[in-house]
Protein backbone atom coordinates (compact mmCIF):
# COMPACT_ATOMS: atom_id res chain seq x y z
CA UNK A 1 0.00 0.00 0.00
CA UNK A 2 2.40 2.67 0.93
CA UNK A 3 4.87 1.44 -2.04
CA UNK A 4 1.96 1.89 -4.38
CA UNK A 5 1.50 5.18 -2.99
CA UNK A 6 4.82 6.39 -3.21
CA UNK A 7 5.33 4.73 -6.68
CA UNK A 8 2.05 7.19 -7.51
CA UNK A 9 3.97 9.92 -5.68
CA UNK A 10 6.97 9.44 -8.02
CA UNK A 11 4.90 9.67 -11.19
CA UNK A 12 3.05 13.02 -10.26
CA UNK A 13 6.63 14.68 -10.15
CA UNK A 14 8.08 13.22 -12.79
CA UNK A 15 5.05 14.26 -14.67
CA UNK A 16 5.09 17.85 -13.25
CA UNK A 17 8.81 17.65 -13.81
CA UNK A 18 7.95 17.32 -17.72
CA UNK A 19 5.27 20.05 -17.61
CA UNK A 20 8.03 22.50 -16.69
CA UNK A 21 10.19 20.93 -19.63
CA UNK A 22 7.41 21.38 -22.23
CA UNK A 23 6.23 25.17 -20.93
CA UNK A 24 10.29 25.97 -20.98
CA UNK A 25 10.51 23.96 -24.41
CA UNK A 26 7.23 26.16 -26.09
CA UNK A 27 8.51 29.80 -24.81
CA UNK A 28 12.38 28.64 -25.75
CA UNK A 29 11.68 27.75 -28.77
CA UNK A 30 10.09 30.96 -29.37
CA UNK A 31 12.72 32.77 -28.06
CA UNK A 32 15.13 30.61 -30.30
CA UNK A 33 13.03 31.35 -33.12
CA UNK A 34 13.33 35.25 -32.64
CA UNK A 35 16.72 35.20 -31.86
CA UNK A 36 17.27 32.78 -35.42
CA UNK A 37 15.16 36.02 -37.25
CA UNK A 38 17.90 38.48 -36.04
CA UNK A 39 20.54 36.13 -37.05
CA UNK A 40 19.66 36.40 -40.52
CA UNK A 41 18.85 39.49 -41.30
CA UNK A 42 22.05 40.36 -39.97
CA UNK A 43 23.70 37.87 -41.95
CA UNK A 44 21.99 39.29 -45.13
CA UNK A 45 22.27 42.69 -43.86
CA UNK A 46 18.38 42.95 -44.42
CA UNK A 47 17.32 45.93 -42.00
CA UNK A 48 18.72 44.10 -38.45
CA UNK A 49 17.52 47.01 -36.84
CA UNK A 50 14.08 46.16 -37.45
CA UNK A 51 14.73 42.78 -36.24
CA UNK A 52 16.70 44.12 -33.04
CA UNK A 53 13.98 46.86 -32.15
CA UNK A 54 11.02 44.50 -31.73
CA UNK A 55 13.43 41.71 -30.00
CA UNK A 56 14.36 44.59 -27.26
CA UNK A 57 10.38 44.56 -26.63
CA UNK A 58 9.45 40.78 -27.12
CA UNK A 59 12.17 38.66 -25.82
CA UNK A 60 11.89 40.07 -22.37
CA UNK A 61 7.85 39.58 -21.99
CA UNK A 62 8.63 35.87 -23.09
CA UNK A 63 11.82 35.47 -19.85
CA UNK A 64 9.19 37.40 -17.71
CA UNK A 65 6.38 34.79 -17.94
CA UNK A 66 8.65 31.97 -17.91
CA UNK A 67 9.90 33.34 -14.81
CA UNK A 68 6.61 33.43 -13.86
CA UNK A 69 6.31 30.17 -14.46
CA UNK A 70 9.61 28.69 -12.79
CA UNK A 71 8.27 31.18 -9.72
CA UNK A 72 4.75 29.34 -9.50
CA UNK A 73 6.52 26.13 -9.79
CA UNK A 74 9.16 26.17 -7.30
CA UNK A 75 6.90 27.71 -4.62
CA UNK A 76 4.05 25.97 -4.65
CA UNK A 77 6.18 22.50 -4.99
CA UNK A 78 8.41 23.97 -2.36
CA UNK A 79 5.26 24.44 0.01
CA UNK A 80 2.96 21.62 0.12
CA UNK A 81 2.68 21.57 3.78
CA UNK A 82 -0.29 19.14 5.00
CA UNK A 83 -2.55 18.11 3.03
CA UNK B 1 -8.41 28.17 1.81
CA UNK B 2 -9.61 25.56 -0.56
CA UNK B 3 -11.45 23.15 1.65
CA UNK B 4 -12.63 20.37 -0.25
CA UNK B 5 -15.02 19.13 2.33
CA UNK B 6 -17.14 22.48 1.80
CA UNK B 7 -20.08 21.74 -0.14
CA UNK B 8 -21.74 24.76 -0.58
CA UNK B 9 -20.41 25.35 -4.40
CA UNK B 10 -21.28 21.86 -5.49
CA UNK B 11 -23.47 23.17 -8.14
CA UNK B 12 -19.93 23.97 -9.94
CA UNK B 13 -18.24 20.69 -9.82
CA UNK B 14 -21.67 19.05 -10.93
CA UNK B 15 -21.38 19.31 -14.50
CA UNK B 16 -17.71 17.46 -13.79
CA UNK B 17 -19.03 14.79 -11.80
CA UNK B 18 -22.16 14.53 -14.23
CA UNK B 19 -22.99 14.41 -17.78
CA UNK B 20 -26.87 14.96 -18.63
CA UNK B 21 -28.18 14.25 -22.09
CA UNK B 22 -28.05 17.80 -23.32
CA UNK B 23 -24.22 17.58 -23.25
CA UNK B 24 -24.27 14.82 -25.94
CA UNK B 25 -26.86 16.49 -27.71
CA UNK B 26 -24.77 19.57 -27.82
CA UNK B 27 -21.43 17.95 -28.64
CA UNK B 28 -23.40 16.24 -31.73
CA UNK B 29 -24.96 18.75 -32.95
CA UNK B 30 -21.48 20.64 -32.82
CA UNK B 31 -19.69 17.90 -34.50
CA UNK B 32 -21.82 18.49 -37.16
CA UNK B 33 -21.19 21.94 -38.18
CA UNK B 34 -16.99 20.51 -37.35
CA UNK B 35 -17.43 17.99 -40.02
CA UNK B 36 -18.51 20.70 -42.58
CA UNK B 37 -15.80 22.52 -41.57
CA UNK B 38 -13.41 19.76 -42.73
CA UNK B 39 -15.17 18.53 -45.73
CA UNK B 40 -14.46 22.19 -46.83
CA UNK B 41 -11.26 22.45 -45.57
CA UNK B 42 -10.49 18.89 -47.61
CA UNK B 43 -12.03 20.18 -50.71
CA UNK B 44 -9.81 23.59 -50.62
CA UNK B 45 -6.52 21.34 -49.48
CA UNK B 46 -7.10 18.82 -52.10
CA UNK B 47 -8.20 21.50 -55.37
CA UNK B 48 -7.08 24.68 -54.48
CA UNK B 49 -8.31 28.03 -53.27
CA UNK B 50 -9.66 28.08 -56.30
CA UNK B 51 -12.63 26.96 -54.75
CA UNK B 52 -13.36 29.32 -52.61
CA UNK B 53 -14.54 32.82 -53.77
CA UNK B 54 -11.32 34.66 -53.02
CA UNK B 55 -10.02 35.86 -56.47
CA UNK B 56 -7.92 39.13 -57.67
CA UNK B 57 -8.60 41.73 -56.35
CA UNK B 58 -10.28 40.35 -53.47
CA UNK B 59 -7.69 38.22 -52.14
CA UNK B 60 -8.69 38.80 -48.57
CA UNK B 61 -12.63 37.36 -47.34
CA UNK B 62 -14.02 35.39 -45.19
CA UNK B 63 -10.66 33.92 -43.87
CA UNK B 64 -8.95 37.39 -42.82
CA UNK B 65 -12.59 38.46 -41.36
CA UNK B 66 -12.91 35.64 -39.04
CA UNK B 67 -9.28 35.97 -38.07
CA UNK B 68 -9.66 39.40 -37.15
CA UNK B 69 -13.11 38.99 -35.61
CA UNK B 70 -11.90 36.09 -33.47
CA UNK B 71 -8.92 37.84 -32.27
CA UNK B 72 -10.89 40.67 -31.56
CA UNK B 73 -13.05 38.62 -29.30
CA UNK B 74 -9.67 36.93 -27.58
CA UNK B 75 -9.86 40.53 -25.38
CA UNK B 76 -12.93 39.10 -23.62
CA UNK B 77 -11.16 37.93 -21.65
CA UNK B 78 -7.51 38.14 -20.63
CA UNK B 79 -8.26 42.11 -20.66
CA UNK B 80 -11.63 41.86 -19.11
CA UNK B 81 -10.51 39.74 -16.22
CA UNK B 82 -7.13 41.93 -15.59
CA UNK B 83 -8.48 44.86 -15.45
CA UNK B 84 -11.15 43.93 -13.29
CA UNK B 85 -8.68 42.09 -11.26
CA UNK B 86 -6.15 44.86 -10.63
CA UNK B 87 -8.99 47.35 -9.97
CA UNK B 88 -10.39 45.00 -7.24
CA UNK B 89 -14.15 44.90 -8.71
CA UNK B 90 -15.67 42.63 -6.14
CA UNK B 91 -17.91 41.53 -8.71
CA UNK B 92 -15.55 39.72 -11.04
CA UNK B 93 -15.46 36.69 -9.38
CA UNK B 94 -17.64 34.55 -11.01
CA UNK B 95 -16.96 35.87 -14.49
CA UNK B 96 -13.14 36.17 -14.68
CA UNK B 97 -12.61 32.09 -15.30
CA UNK B 98 -15.44 31.96 -18.34
CA UNK B 99 -13.23 35.42 -19.93
CA UNK B 100 -10.39 33.83 -19.44
CA UNK B 101 -11.44 30.86 -21.57
CA UNK B 102 -12.64 32.56 -24.55
CA UNK B 103 -9.15 34.54 -24.49
CA UNK B 104 -7.68 30.94 -25.06
CA UNK B 105 -10.05 29.05 -27.15
CA UNK B 106 -10.46 31.34 -30.01
CA UNK B 107 -6.86 33.01 -29.84
CA UNK B 108 -6.19 29.46 -31.13
CA UNK B 109 -9.32 29.30 -33.44
CA UNK B 110 -8.35 32.71 -34.93
CA UNK B 111 -4.38 31.76 -35.74
CA UNK B 112 -5.70 28.85 -37.23
CA UNK B 113 -7.79 31.31 -39.55
CA UNK B 114 -4.39 32.25 -41.28
CA UNK B 115 -3.76 28.50 -41.70
CA UNK B 116 -6.65 28.08 -43.58
CA UNK B 117 -5.92 31.06 -45.87
CA UNK B 118 -2.85 30.39 -47.03
CA UNK B 119 -4.10 27.37 -49.00
CA UNK B 120 -1.36 25.47 -48.60
CA UNK B 121 -0.25 25.53 -44.50
CA UNK B 122 2.75 24.03 -45.01
CA UNK B 123 4.07 27.60 -46.11
CA UNK B 124 3.46 28.47 -42.78
CA UNK B 125 7.55 27.17 -42.49
CA UNK B 126 8.26 30.13 -44.78
CA UNK B 127 8.19 32.55 -41.86
CA UNK B 128 9.87 30.34 -39.19
CA UNK B 129 13.12 29.95 -41.47
CA UNK B 130 12.87 32.85 -43.60
CA UNK B 131 10.46 35.71 -41.62
CA UNK B 132 11.14 39.57 -41.82
CA UNK B 133 10.65 42.01 -39.07
CA UNK B 134 9.79 44.23 -41.45
CA UNK B 135 6.80 42.65 -42.48
CA UNK B 136 3.69 43.81 -39.95
CA UNK B 137 2.68 40.16 -40.57
CA UNK B 138 5.65 39.39 -38.21
CA UNK B 139 4.64 41.35 -35.72
CA UNK B 140 1.19 39.89 -35.58
CA UNK B 141 2.72 35.93 -35.17
CA UNK B 142 5.21 37.95 -32.46
CA UNK B 143 2.53 39.72 -30.91
CA UNK B 144 0.02 36.31 -31.27
CA UNK B 145 2.45 33.98 -29.85
CA UNK B 146 2.97 36.41 -26.83
CA UNK B 147 -0.76 36.39 -26.26
CA UNK B 148 -1.22 33.33 -26.46
CA UNK B 149 1.47 32.07 -24.18
CA UNK B 150 0.26 34.34 -21.48
CA UNK B 151 -3.40 33.74 -22.02
CA UNK B 152 -2.45 30.60 -21.16
CA UNK B 153 -0.54 31.26 -18.24
CA UNK B 154 -2.85 33.73 -16.93
CA UNK B 155 -6.10 30.80 -17.43
CA UNK B 156 -3.92 28.14 -15.86
CA UNK B 157 -2.18 29.91 -12.36
CA UNK B 158 -5.84 31.26 -11.19
CA UNK B 159 -6.99 27.46 -11.87
CA UNK B 160 -4.20 25.95 -9.43
CA UNK B 161 -6.76 25.82 -6.41
CA UNK B 162 -9.81 24.74 -7.95
CA UNK B 163 -7.83 21.68 -9.60
CA UNK B 164 -6.83 21.03 -6.19
CA UNK B 165 -10.22 20.75 -4.88
CA UNK B 166 -10.57 18.67 -8.55
CA UNK B 167 -7.92 16.47 -7.24
CA UNK B 168 -9.61 16.14 -3.46
CA UNK B 169 -13.55 15.39 -4.50
CA UNK B 170 -13.61 14.07 -8.09
CA UNK B 171 -13.05 10.40 -8.55
CA UNK B 172 -12.18 10.55 -11.67
CA UNK B 173 -8.68 12.17 -13.36
CA UNK B 174 -6.91 11.99 -10.34
CA UNK B 175 -3.48 11.98 -11.86
CA UNK B 176 -3.97 14.39 -14.70
CA UNK B 177 -5.63 16.66 -11.44
CA UNK B 178 -2.28 15.91 -9.61
CA UNK B 179 0.15 16.65 -11.71
CA UNK B 180 -1.53 20.19 -12.77
CA UNK B 181 -2.01 21.07 -9.30
CA UNK B 182 1.53 21.12 -8.28
CA UNK B 183 1.15 20.13 -4.86
CA UNK B 184 -1.60 22.70 -4.27
CA UNK B 185 -2.58 22.81 -0.63
CA UNK B 186 -3.61 26.37 0.37
CA UNK B 187 -0.99 27.20 2.90
CA UNK B 188 -0.39 30.44 3.10
CA UNK B 189 3.26 30.71 1.51
CA UNK B 190 1.78 28.70 -1.45
CA UNK B 191 -0.99 31.15 -1.55
CA UNK B 192 1.03 34.68 -1.21
CA UNK B 193 3.17 33.02 -4.13
CA UNK B 194 -0.04 32.33 -6.51
CA UNK B 195 -1.43 35.75 -5.73
CA UNK B 196 2.20 37.32 -6.55
CA UNK B 197 2.20 35.52 -9.64
CA UNK B 198 -1.20 36.37 -10.96
CA UNK B 199 -0.63 40.01 -10.38
CA UNK B 200 2.64 40.57 -12.57
CA UNK B 201 0.47 38.52 -15.07
CA UNK B 202 -2.45 40.90 -14.30
CA UNK B 203 -0.16 43.94 -15.11
CA UNK B 204 1.67 42.04 -18.21
CA UNK B 205 -1.25 40.83 -19.87
CA UNK B 206 -2.94 44.12 -20.58
CA UNK B 207 -0.18 46.08 -22.57
CA UNK B 208 0.34 42.59 -24.70
CA UNK B 209 -3.56 42.50 -25.08
CA UNK B 210 -3.76 46.13 -26.16
CA UNK B 211 -0.22 45.76 -28.15
CA UNK B 212 -2.35 42.30 -30.21
CA UNK B 213 -5.24 43.87 -31.91
CA UNK B 214 -3.11 47.10 -32.70
CA UNK B 215 -0.47 45.02 -34.55
CA UNK B 216 -3.91 43.50 -36.28
CA UNK B 217 -4.61 46.88 -37.41
CA UNK B 218 -1.43 47.58 -38.52
CA UNK B 219 -1.56 44.88 -41.14
CA UNK B 220 -3.86 46.92 -42.88
CA UNK B 221 -2.72 50.60 -41.84
CA UNK B 222 0.53 50.10 -43.19
CA UNK B 223 -0.52 49.79 -46.76
CA UNK B 224 -1.16 52.73 -48.87
CA UNK B 225 -4.81 50.88 -49.53
CA UNK B 226 -7.82 53.41 -49.54
CA UNK B 227 -9.44 53.24 -46.27
CA UNK B 228 -6.99 51.12 -44.55
CA UNK B 229 -4.21 53.60 -44.42
CA UNK B 230 -5.15 55.60 -41.19
CA UNK B 231 -4.01 56.42 -37.60
CA UNK B 232 -6.44 55.54 -35.82
CA UNK B 233 -6.67 51.80 -36.89
CA UNK B 234 -4.86 50.81 -34.06
CA UNK B 235 -7.08 52.14 -31.25
CA UNK B 236 -10.20 51.50 -33.27
CA UNK B 237 -9.43 47.98 -33.81
CA UNK B 238 -8.66 47.85 -29.76
CA UNK B 239 -11.74 49.75 -28.99
CA UNK B 240 -14.04 47.01 -31.75
CA UNK B 241 -12.35 44.04 -29.71
CA UNK B 242 -13.11 45.34 -26.02
CA UNK B 243 -16.69 45.69 -27.29
CA UNK B 244 -16.75 42.26 -29.28
CA UNK B 245 -15.02 40.35 -26.38
CA UNK B 246 -17.49 41.75 -23.37
CA UNK B 247 -20.77 40.66 -26.28
CA UNK B 248 -19.35 37.61 -26.96
CA UNK B 249 -18.18 37.03 -22.86
CA UNK B 250 -21.80 37.52 -21.77
CA UNK B 251 -23.71 35.37 -24.71
CA UNK B 252 -21.32 32.78 -22.85
CA UNK B 253 -22.28 33.88 -19.05
CA UNK B 254 -25.97 33.73 -19.82
CA UNK B 255 -25.71 30.08 -22.24
CA UNK B 256 -24.02 28.45 -19.18
CA UNK B 257 -25.68 29.93 -16.55
CA UNK B 258 -28.90 28.31 -18.28
CA UNK B 259 -26.92 24.55 -18.87
CA UNK B 260 -25.52 24.34 -15.72
CA UNK B 261 -27.64 26.12 -13.43
CA UNK B 262 -25.68 28.63 -12.45
CA UNK B 263 -28.13 31.36 -11.55
CA UNK B 264 -26.89 31.94 -7.68
CA UNK B 265 -23.86 32.64 -9.14
CA UNK B 266 -24.44 34.85 -11.89
CA UNK B 267 -26.92 37.13 -10.65
CA UNK B 268 -28.65 40.22 -12.56
CA UNK B 269 -26.24 42.40 -11.02
CA UNK B 270 -23.28 41.17 -13.16
CA UNK B 271 -25.39 41.09 -16.02
CA UNK B 272 -26.21 44.93 -15.44
CA UNK B 273 -22.94 46.10 -14.98
CA UNK B 274 -21.43 44.17 -18.11
CA UNK B 275 -24.51 45.53 -19.67
CA UNK B 276 -23.25 48.94 -18.69
CA UNK B 277 -19.83 48.29 -19.73
CA UNK B 278 -21.33 47.11 -23.12
CA UNK B 279 -22.95 49.88 -23.57
CA UNK B 280 -20.30 52.33 -22.79
CA UNK B 281 -18.22 50.68 -25.78
CA UNK B 282 -20.78 50.41 -28.16
CA UNK B 283 -20.86 54.80 -27.84
CA UNK B 284 -17.26 54.52 -27.80
CA UNK B 285 -17.16 52.46 -31.22
CA UNK B 286 -19.71 55.06 -32.60
CA UNK B 287 -17.79 57.43 -31.69
CA UNK B 288 -14.45 55.85 -33.59
CA UNK B 289 -16.58 54.86 -36.83
CA UNK B 290 -17.96 58.54 -36.87
CA UNK B 291 -14.07 59.93 -37.05
CA UNK B 292 -12.95 57.57 -39.31
CA UNK B 293 -15.69 58.11 -41.92
CA UNK B 294 -15.66 61.66 -41.58
CA UNK B 295 -12.25 62.08 -41.77
CA UNK B 296 -12.18 59.99 -45.33
CA UNK B 297 -15.36 62.00 -46.49
CA UNK B 298 -13.58 65.13 -45.76
CA UNK B 299 -10.62 64.57 -47.36
CA UNK B 300 -12.06 63.31 -50.77
CA UNK B 301 -9.78 61.23 -51.99
CA UNK B 302 -11.08 59.70 -55.13
CA UNK B 303 -9.77 56.43 -54.42
CA UNK B 304 -11.33 56.74 -50.74
CA UNK B 305 -14.47 58.12 -51.97
CA UNK B 306 -14.69 55.11 -54.50
CA UNK B 307 -15.01 52.70 -51.54
CA UNK B 308 -16.24 54.94 -49.06
CA UNK B 309 -19.57 54.66 -51.55
CA UNK B 310 -19.31 51.47 -51.87
CA UNK B 311 -19.60 51.07 -48.38
CA UNK B 312 -22.77 53.30 -47.87
CA UNK B 313 -24.68 53.05 -51.33
CA UNK B 314 -23.35 50.40 -53.36
CA UNK B 315 -22.37 46.75 -53.43
CA UNK B 316 -21.83 46.89 -49.26
CA UNK B 317 -24.61 48.78 -48.27
CA UNK B 318 -26.66 46.05 -46.53
CA UNK B 319 -23.24 44.63 -44.28
CA UNK B 320 -22.49 48.76 -43.97
CA UNK B 321 -25.98 49.90 -42.36
CA UNK B 322 -26.75 46.33 -40.97
CA UNK B 323 -23.34 46.96 -38.91
CA UNK B 324 -24.46 50.17 -37.90
CA UNK B 325 -27.73 49.27 -36.54
CA UNK B 326 -26.53 45.81 -35.11
CA UNK B 327 -23.78 47.67 -33.84
CA UNK B 328 -25.17 50.85 -32.56
CA UNK B 329 -28.99 51.24 -32.48
CA UNK B 330 -30.17 47.85 -31.32
CA UNK B 331 -27.71 47.88 -28.61
CA UNK B 332 -28.13 51.49 -27.48
CA UNK B 333 -32.04 50.77 -27.67
CA UNK B 334 -31.62 47.74 -25.30
CA UNK B 335 -29.17 48.90 -22.82
CA UNK B 336 -30.55 52.10 -22.34
CA UNK B 337 -32.95 51.40 -19.52
CA UNK B 338 -32.03 47.97 -17.76
CA UNK B 339 -34.66 48.38 -15.14
CA UNK B 340 -36.75 45.31 -15.72
CA UNK B 341 -36.11 41.82 -18.08
CA UNK B 342 -31.63 42.90 -17.52
CA UNK B 343 -30.61 39.43 -18.70
CA UNK B 344 -32.64 39.07 -21.75
CA UNK B 345 -32.52 42.94 -22.83
CA UNK B 346 -28.28 42.38 -22.59
CA UNK B 347 -28.68 39.08 -24.26
CA UNK B 348 -30.18 40.92 -27.37
CA UNK B 349 -27.61 43.43 -27.00
CA UNK B 350 -24.98 41.01 -26.88
CA UNK B 351 -26.13 38.73 -29.54
CA UNK B 352 -26.48 41.85 -31.88
CA UNK B 353 -23.21 43.30 -31.15
CA UNK B 354 -21.67 39.30 -31.81
CA UNK B 355 -23.03 39.58 -35.56
CA UNK B 356 -22.08 43.17 -35.95
CA UNK B 357 -18.59 43.22 -34.96
CA UNK B 358 -18.02 40.77 -37.37
CA UNK B 359 -20.08 42.45 -40.62
CA UNK B 360 -17.56 45.38 -39.38
CA UNK B 361 -14.44 43.36 -40.15
CA UNK B 362 -15.83 41.93 -43.46
CA UNK B 363 -16.41 45.83 -44.10
CA UNK B 364 -12.97 46.73 -43.24
CA UNK B 365 -11.35 43.54 -45.30
CA UNK B 366 -13.30 43.54 -48.43
CA UNK B 367 -14.60 47.00 -49.86
CA UNK B 368 -11.03 48.07 -50.31
CA UNK B 369 -9.82 44.66 -51.97
CA UNK B 370 -12.57 44.96 -53.76
CA UNK B 371 -11.65 48.75 -55.06
CA UNK B 372 -7.71 48.28 -55.16
CA UNK B 373 -6.00 52.08 -55.58
CA UNK B 374 -3.59 49.89 -58.03
CA UNK B 375 -5.03 50.04 -61.64
CA UNK B 376 -6.51 46.65 -61.00
CA UNK B 377 -10.33 45.70 -62.32
CA UNK B 378 -12.48 45.99 -59.32
CA UNK B 379 -14.05 42.77 -58.31
CA UNK B 380 -16.70 41.71 -55.91
CA UNK B 381 -16.64 38.94 -53.31
CA UNK B 382 -19.01 35.80 -53.43
CA UNK B 383 -17.89 33.45 -50.61
CA UNK B 384 -18.47 29.48 -51.66
CA UNK B 385 -19.55 27.01 -49.38
CA UNK B 386 -16.05 26.14 -48.64
CA UNK B 387 -15.91 29.95 -46.75
CA UNK B 388 -19.72 29.25 -45.24
CA UNK B 389 -18.30 25.22 -43.87
CA UNK B 390 -15.27 27.33 -42.71
CA UNK B 391 -17.26 30.00 -41.02
CA UNK B 392 -19.68 27.38 -39.41
CA UNK B 393 -16.66 24.96 -38.34
CA UNK B 394 -14.40 27.45 -36.59
CA UNK B 395 -17.77 29.01 -34.44
CA UNK B 396 -18.77 25.08 -33.77
CA UNK B 397 -15.00 24.44 -33.03
CA UNK B 398 -14.86 27.30 -30.49
CA UNK B 399 -18.80 26.26 -29.00
CA UNK B 400 -17.43 22.65 -28.57
CA UNK B 401 -13.41 23.57 -26.96
CA UNK B 402 -15.80 25.76 -24.68
CA UNK B 403 -18.20 22.96 -23.42
CA UNK B 404 -15.46 20.13 -23.18
CA UNK B 405 -13.18 22.25 -20.87
CA UNK B 406 -16.42 23.18 -18.79
CA UNK B 407 -16.27 19.21 -18.58
CA UNK B 408 -12.80 19.07 -16.77
CA UNK B 409 -12.31 22.29 -15.09
CA UNK B 410 -14.86 24.17 -13.32
CA UNK B 411 -16.41 27.11 -15.20
CA UNK B 412 -16.96 29.55 -12.09
CA UNK B 413 -13.47 29.73 -10.13
CA UNK B 414 -14.26 27.90 -6.50
CA UNK B 415 -11.95 30.06 -4.33
CA UNK B 416 -12.26 32.85 -5.59
CA UNK B 417 -16.08 32.50 -4.48
CA UNK B 418 -15.06 31.31 -1.51
CA UNK B 419 -12.35 33.99 -0.82
CA UNK B 420 -14.82 36.80 -1.65
CA UNK B 421 -17.33 35.32 1.26
CA UNK B 422 -14.54 34.73 3.47
CA UNK B 423 -11.85 37.52 3.16
CA UNK B 424 -13.81 39.83 0.38
CA UNK B 425 -16.66 41.31 2.24
CA UNK B 426 -13.85 42.40 5.72
CA UNK B 427 -11.49 43.97 2.75
CA UNK B 428 -14.63 45.83 1.17
CA UNK B 429 -15.76 47.39 4.15
CA UNK B 430 -11.91 48.57 5.22
CA UNK B 431 -11.35 50.07 1.66
CA UNK B 432 -14.62 52.12 1.83
CA UNK B 433 -13.39 53.29 5.16
CA UNK B 434 -10.10 54.65 3.80
CA UNK B 435 -12.35 56.33 0.61
CA UNK B 436 -14.49 58.16 3.59
CA UNK B 437 -13.41 61.30 5.49
CA UNK B 438 -12.18 60.74 8.54
CA UNK B 439 -14.94 61.25 11.26
CA UNK B 440 -14.67 64.28 13.51
CA UNK B 441 -14.27 64.41 17.38
CA UNK B 442 -18.14 66.12 18.82
CA UNK B 443 -15.45 68.78 20.94
CA UNK B 444 -13.02 69.59 17.64
CA UNK B 445 -16.24 70.37 16.09
CA UNK B 446 -17.41 72.92 18.90
CA UNK B 447 -14.01 74.57 18.53
CA UNK B 448 -14.16 75.16 15.04
CA UNK B 449 -17.57 76.38 15.24
CA UNK B 450 -16.63 78.92 17.93
CA UNK B 451 -13.68 80.25 16.11
CA UNK B 452 -15.61 80.54 12.55
CA UNK B 453 -18.58 82.91 14.87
Amino acid sequence: MRGERSVSERTVRRLQWLWLVVAFGLIGGIITWIAHLIRTAWRLGDVPSASIGISIVSIPIFLTMLGVILYVFVGLRGDRGER
Amino acid sequence: MADPADTRDAALLAPIERTGRGFYWTVGLLSLLILWGAIAYWTQFDEGLGVTGLHQPVSWGFYITNFVFFIGISHAGTLISAILRLSKAEWRRPITRMAEVITVMVLFIGAGQILVDLGRPDRMLNIIRYGRYQSPLLWDATSISAYLTASLTYLYIPMIPDIAILRDRVGKRKLFYSVLALGWTGTERQQRVLNRAIAILAVLVIPIAVSVHTVVSFVFSMTLQPMWHSTIFGPYFVVGAIFSGIAALIVAMIAFRKAYGLESYLKPIHFRYLGQLLLVMSLLWFYFTFAEYLTGYYGSEPEEMKVFWSKFTGPFWPFFWGMVLTNFFIPILCLMRLGRRTIGKVLIASLSVTVGMWLERFIIVVPTLSNPRLPFGEGLYFPTWVEWGELAGSFALFALFYVLFTKVFPVISIWEIREGREVGLKEVEERLLTYLPDAAEPDVVGKRTEVVK
